[in-house]
Parts: structure tokens; C-alpha cells; sequence
């Protein structure tokens, strides 16, 4: 019998060979619906791998052509469609905001959060576990509700159309998540070192700088990414705040671009070097740190 | 009696030597705790104003603002509750809440049910680290993209029609028809969000030992036995997380609805695939008309309300002892 075989192999599951089907005795259910699910998830890999280079590749071909054959490739590697989008639709300007905004908010964001966490995450009592569920809070505030009073605040001092409110929202706003992010990612931290380095005479604010900073780097990476995506992605807090064309961020100038061509015709060439501008910064990330980025959305989901 | 005062000294000075030998492990610890105590105004104390100010204080307005009839400037009237009648009253609204309720329930259990099917499949798929992150990259794009993606897909000379020309089929339907946006918008966010939710799952299933599968396997039991009695009771947890992360995240759905399948003209898009976000937003920053402040706060209010019963509930009903393993 086969299930002799595999006793071993369940008493050591280690010695298998990862990604392998598992042992002789589950090499049973190969079933035809289980194969077609198999067969079904490719389609699905291929169709999302197909669909990113086809943008990719409409973005170097003209109007025209596009809407003449929409699979085609493109003749000649043309960067008409980006300067245009460059120039015309100004994605110049809007990219440059977009990529300050993200940098300088999520750096501070970061910083921000990080040594709130770390207090939170390290001193356990009554006053600090409501402070933490104070800002858990916040993660069940969808961005709408704190729109208009925003605005509203925001245009007495002077904050709306300018990039410097917009940060200020935006780390104000990613507050909640990067909290209750690292607070689990310092908790997970183990504490002798900073003991040890406590009793060698450091102070808590040394310890923090030069014991828990260095270790935590990992977790802090991870947060910082997070806020970079998700900043540059927002859209509905951008539109409200920013008014004047030249301090749009990129997704507000790409709205402004889609409306426009109701008015002087569709320019499919130069919208798809727009989405192509938006995609391509997360799509670089993703390869750089995807597996870091999984783990960090999943992180805490158990709890 | 010669024995009890040595008995005592021993006692007292044992206890007395265990006493200051606490009291300096305390004295230690609380050292560095009450110097990390001294931190709370230095390290707490900017993330906390940066989130009362910019975050708590606005979500307070915006219960203040419901209750009042405001154009933006000029006086505030107070109403009471009248704006929240007033919004259940609108039709647009009561589409937009219906549109809402769509998203949240019919594409929520779709994308559950296809992850969870991914899942299953994923699970000891060949290449499954490869599959894993391509089906996640869509989190991370802006849903802008799709929207306008939409656009060009079912344009009436685009890919879809394009695809369906060689099977006969010259008379497509008009995809981009007012009546047809919410639909396609749905099955949209299910294609675009599904992998997100599938790669939370998989975080949950891959805790799993193999050898339960393979207990499973030598006990003779079905594929749905060990689904029902395995892989649910032990994911239940991630379940309940991802059902709350996706009623936060669906009642939010703007940007993909306020550029599908192109701009309607007016800049805003038809009534048809209003959500109440895009609804909150058109009646309050909308140039057509004069800007209703109060009645906008009140559906967003509506909307906090919404997800605030729901995760209650939904806290309640997953509630279920945590299966150590």
C-alpha cells in the first residue's frame, strides 16, 4: 500500500521538496475540476501579464493606428505619446508634484509614526492600550467622511490648493495604519538587547536611536513603502484639495486629462503613456520588494 | 523558643535579601521604564496631534456640519436631522446607497468565493510563488487605471468587440450604455480586487501543517470533508479580517466609477454608477449646482454608520474560539 510510503514522509515533512505535490498519498485527487482550476489561474496570470505589456506598448503607438488594430505592436519605439502627455496634458509638472508629495510624506509619515509606535508597543498599560484603539479607530474612516470639513478647515488657513496642506493631510491621514503597523512590528522586536543596552547606561532615547531604529529597519522599510503606494495612488483627497493645474498630482491630472478629450476628441495614444507614467514607479517597486510588500498587508490579518 | 528567633532571622534576612534584590531588579526596570514613560509627550505626542488635527477633528466637523444647512460660505443654518431625511429622500442618493449595498454584498461574496476557490487551488500548485504575485499586483495600482482601461476594452471599436467579431458577432452590444456602466464596474472590481484578497487567504491557508492534508488523506476523506472540516475552521480568522478589511475598503470606491469607460461630458459620471463616495463628492464640489454641504456630510455619515454596523456585526458573527495549532 502507498500509505506505508508516506508515514516517514509525514514524521518529516522538512525533507520534501518545496512546491512539489505532496506525498504519494494525496497524489489521488488530481481531479479533473482541480485541473481546470489550475488551467483557469494561468489564464488569469497570462491575461493580467498580457494586459500590462499590451498598455505598455499602445503607449508607443498613435491614436489612429490603436483604434485601427488594438493588438498591434508598435513599429518603431516612439515616444510621442509621452512628450505629448508630457507637454500637452502636463504630466510633467503633475509627475514632479506626485513624486515630492509621496517622498516628503511618507518620509515624515514614517517618522513620524515610527517612535509613537514604538512607545505604544513597549510601555503596556491602561492609558497606552486606549491610545492604541484610538487610533485603530481611524482605519474604519473611509476618506469621504472627513472631506468637506477638511476643505473647509483647511481654506481658512490658506492650505487648499497648496502642496504643503496636501502633505500635511496625507500624513495626518496614514497615521491610523502606519501606527498600528509598526506597533506590532516593535512588539514582535526582542527586548534584550535594548536591556542590555539600558543596562550599559544608554538612555531610552539613545536605545530607541541606536538599538531599536537599526533593528527595525526591515518594518520601517516595509511601512515607508506602504505610505509611498498609497500616496501616490490617492486620488479623491487630491481632487478635493487641489484646484489650480499646476499643483495637480498625477492622478488628478490624468482625470483632467480624460475630461478634456470629451471636448477635442479622444487621444488614446497620450492616455496610455499617462497610465503607463502612473503604473510604472509601483510596478518597479513591486519587483524591488515584492515579497516584503505581501508580508507587510498581511501582516496581523490573524489577529 | 531558641529555635524561633534564628528562625526568624533566617526568615527575616532571607526575605530581606530577596526583598532588595527585587527591589533592585525593580529599581532596574523601572529605570528604563520610567525614563521610556518620560517619552510620551516627545514620541506620542506629534502622531497624535497630526492625526487628532488633521483626521479626528474633520470626522467630528463632519458630524457637526450633517446637521446643518450650509453652501460652503455664509451662514450655517442647523437643521437637526432633517438633512439626513432630506438625502433618503433623493433619488439619486437611494441609487447611489443601492449601488453601494451591490459592491459591498454581490461583488464582496464574489471575490470571496473566487479567492477562496485560488486558494485551494494555490495552495500546492506548481509555481504558486509566480502566480501568487501576479494576480497581487492589481492592489497596486490606482483604480483610475482600470477605469479608463474599461473605456478602451468595451469601446465600440476596442478589444472586446474586436475579440467577439471573429465568432459572428457583428452587432455587439452597446457596452457603455449609462444602464450597462454599474454592471461592468462590478465585474471590474471583482477581476482587479480578487488577488488581493486571495494573497490575505493564502497567508492564512499556508499556516496550515501538511500533514493535516495528509491526515486527511489517509482518513479517506472527501475534498469538501476536508474543506469543511479543515481548511474553514482553521482559516475562520483570516476570514473575518479580510471580511472587514473589504467592507472598509468597498464603501470608499471612487476613482474607478468617476472615470469609467470615459468622461459622461459634464465631468462627472451618469447617475446610473453613482456610489455614495462619488455622490458625497458631486453634491458637494460639483460646479452645477449650489454646493450642499450638509446633505453631502450626512451620506458620508451614512456611509461611516454603514461600516460601523457591519464590523460590529461582522466581529459578532466570526466570533468563534480561535483553533490553536
Amino acid at each position: 500500500m502507498s500509505e506505508d510510503l508516506d508515514i516517514p514522509v509525514a514524521i518529516a515533512p522538512k525533507r520534501r521538496p518545496r512546491n512539489r505535490p505532496a506525498s504519494p498519498a494525496m497524489r489521488g485527487e488530481r481531479s479533473f475540476l482541480r485541473s481546470t482550476g489550475v488551467g483557469l489561474l494561468w489564464i488569469i496570470v497570462a491575461v493580467s501579464i498580457i494586459m500590462l505589456g499590451w498598455m505598455v506598448m499602445q503607449a508607443f503607438r498613435d491614436t489612429r493606428s490603436i483604434l485601427g488594430d488594438p493588438w498591434g505592436l508598435p513599429e518603431t519605439i516612439d515616444f510621442g505619446n509621452f512628450v505629448r502627455a508630457w507637454t500637452v496634458g502636463d504630466f510633467a509638472q503633475a509627475t514632479w508634484n506626485s513624486a515630492v508629495t509621496t517622498i516628503v510624506s511618507s518620509v515624515l509619515t514614517v517618522a513620524i509614526a515610527a517612535p509613537c509606535a514604538y512607545y505604544l508597543g513597549r510601555v503596556e498599560n491602561r492609558f497606552t492600550r486606549s491610545i492604541s484603539l484610538y487610533f485603530i479607530l481611524g482605519l474604519g474612516i473611509p476618506a469621504q467622511v472627513i472631506l468637506i470639513p477638511l476643505f473647509v478647515m483647511l481654506n481658512q488657513v490658506y492650505l487648499t490648493d497648496s502642496l504643503l496642506g496636501l502633505n500635511l493631510v496625507y500624513i495626518g491621514v496614514s497615521m491610523p495604519f502606519t501606527v498600528f503597523l509598526l506597533t506590532a512590528f516593535f512588539r514582535s522586536l526582542p527586548l534584550e538587547m535594548e536591556e542590555a543596552a539600558a543596562l550599559d547606561g544608554t538612555t531610552a532615547v539613545g536605545t530607541f536611536f541606536r538599538i531599536t531604529l537599526p533593528l527595525a529597519k526591515g518594518g520601517i522599510l516595509t511601512a515607508f513603502v506602504l505610505q509611498v503606494i498609497s500616496h501616490w495612488n490617492e486620488t479623491l483627497l487630491s481632487l478635493t484639495l487641489m484646484q489650480s493645474t499646476e499643483k495637480y498630482t498625477l492622478p488628478v491630472a490624468l482625470i483632467s486629462f480624460v475630461q478634456q478629450q470629451t471636448y477635442s476628441g479622444a487621444d488614446w495614444g497620450g492616455l496610455f503613456a499617462g497610465l503607463v507614467i502612473v503604473v510604472m514607479p509601483m510596478l518597479v517597486i513591486y519587483i524591488w520588494l515584492g515579497r516584503r510588500l505581501t508580508e507587510g498587508l498581511t501582516l496581523g490579518m490573524g489577529k | 523558643m531558641t529555635l524561633t528567633p534564628t528562625k526568624d532571622q533566617t526568615g527575616v534576612s532571607a526575605r530581606s535579601s530577596r526583598s532588595t534584590s527585587r527591589k533592585l531588579n525593580r529599581a532596574e526596570g523601572s529605570s528604563i521604564e520610567r525614563q521610556r514613560r518620560k517619552l510620551l509627550i516627545p514620541f506620542v505626542g506629534p502622531a497624535f496631534l497630526f492625526y487628532t488635527l488633521l483626521f479626528v477633528l474633520p470626522a467630528a466637523g463632519a458630524m457637526w456640519i450633517s446637521l446643518h444647512r450650509w453652501s460652503g460660505a455664509g451662514p450655517m443654518k442647523f437643521v437637526g436631522l432633517d438633512n439626513y431625511f432630506l438625502v433618503f429622500r433623493d433619488e439619486l442618493f437611494l441609487k447611489a446607497f443601492g449601488n453601494t449595498l451591490l459592491l459591498l454584498f454581490v461583488v464582496g461574496i464574489a471575490i470571496f468565493v473566487i479567492a477562496f476557490g485560488l486558494c485551494l487551488i494555490l495552495r500546492d500548485m506548481v509555481g504558486k510563488k509566480i502566480a501568487r504575485s501576479v494576480i497581487f499586483f492589481p492592489h497596486l495600482i490606482n483604480a483610475l487605471v482600470f477605469g479608463v482601461l474599461a473605456g478602451f476594452i468595451f469601446n465600440p471599436g476596442g478589444l472586446v468587440n474586436t475579440l467577439l467579431k471573429p465568432f459572428g458577432v457583428t452587432d455587439p452590444p452597446k457596452w457603455l450604455a449609462q444602464d450597462n456602466l454599474f454592471p461592468l464596474i462590478m465585474v471590474t472590481l471583482i477581476c482587479t480586487t480578487t488577488g488581493y484578497f486571495t494573497t490575505i487567504l493564502m497567508a492564512g491557508v499556508d499556516r496550515i501543517p501538511p500533514y493535516y492534508y495528509e491526515d486527511c488523506a489517509l482518513a479517506g476523506a472527501t475534498p469538501f470533508q476536508r474543506l469543511r472540516y479543515v481548511v474553514l475552521p482553521l482559516t475562520w480568522d483570516v476570514f473575518g479580517t479580510c471580511a472587514v478589511l473589504w467592507t472598509i475598503s468597498s464603501i470608499k470606491i471612487f476613482e474607478v466609477v468617476w472615470v469609467f469607460g470615459g468622461s459622461s461630458g459634464a465631468g462627472i459620471p451618469p447617475t446610473q454608477s453613482w456610489t455614495t463616495a462619488v455622490y458625497t463628492y458631486v453634491t458637494a464640489f460639483s460646479a452645477q449646482s449650489t454646493p450642499a454641504y450638509g446633505a453631502a456630510t450626512a451620506s458620508a455619515i451614512i456611509s461611516l454608520a454603514l461600516i460601523s454596523v457591519l464590523v460590529v456585526i461582522l466581529r459578532r458573527a466570526m466570533r468563534r474560539d480561535a483553533v490553536e495549532f
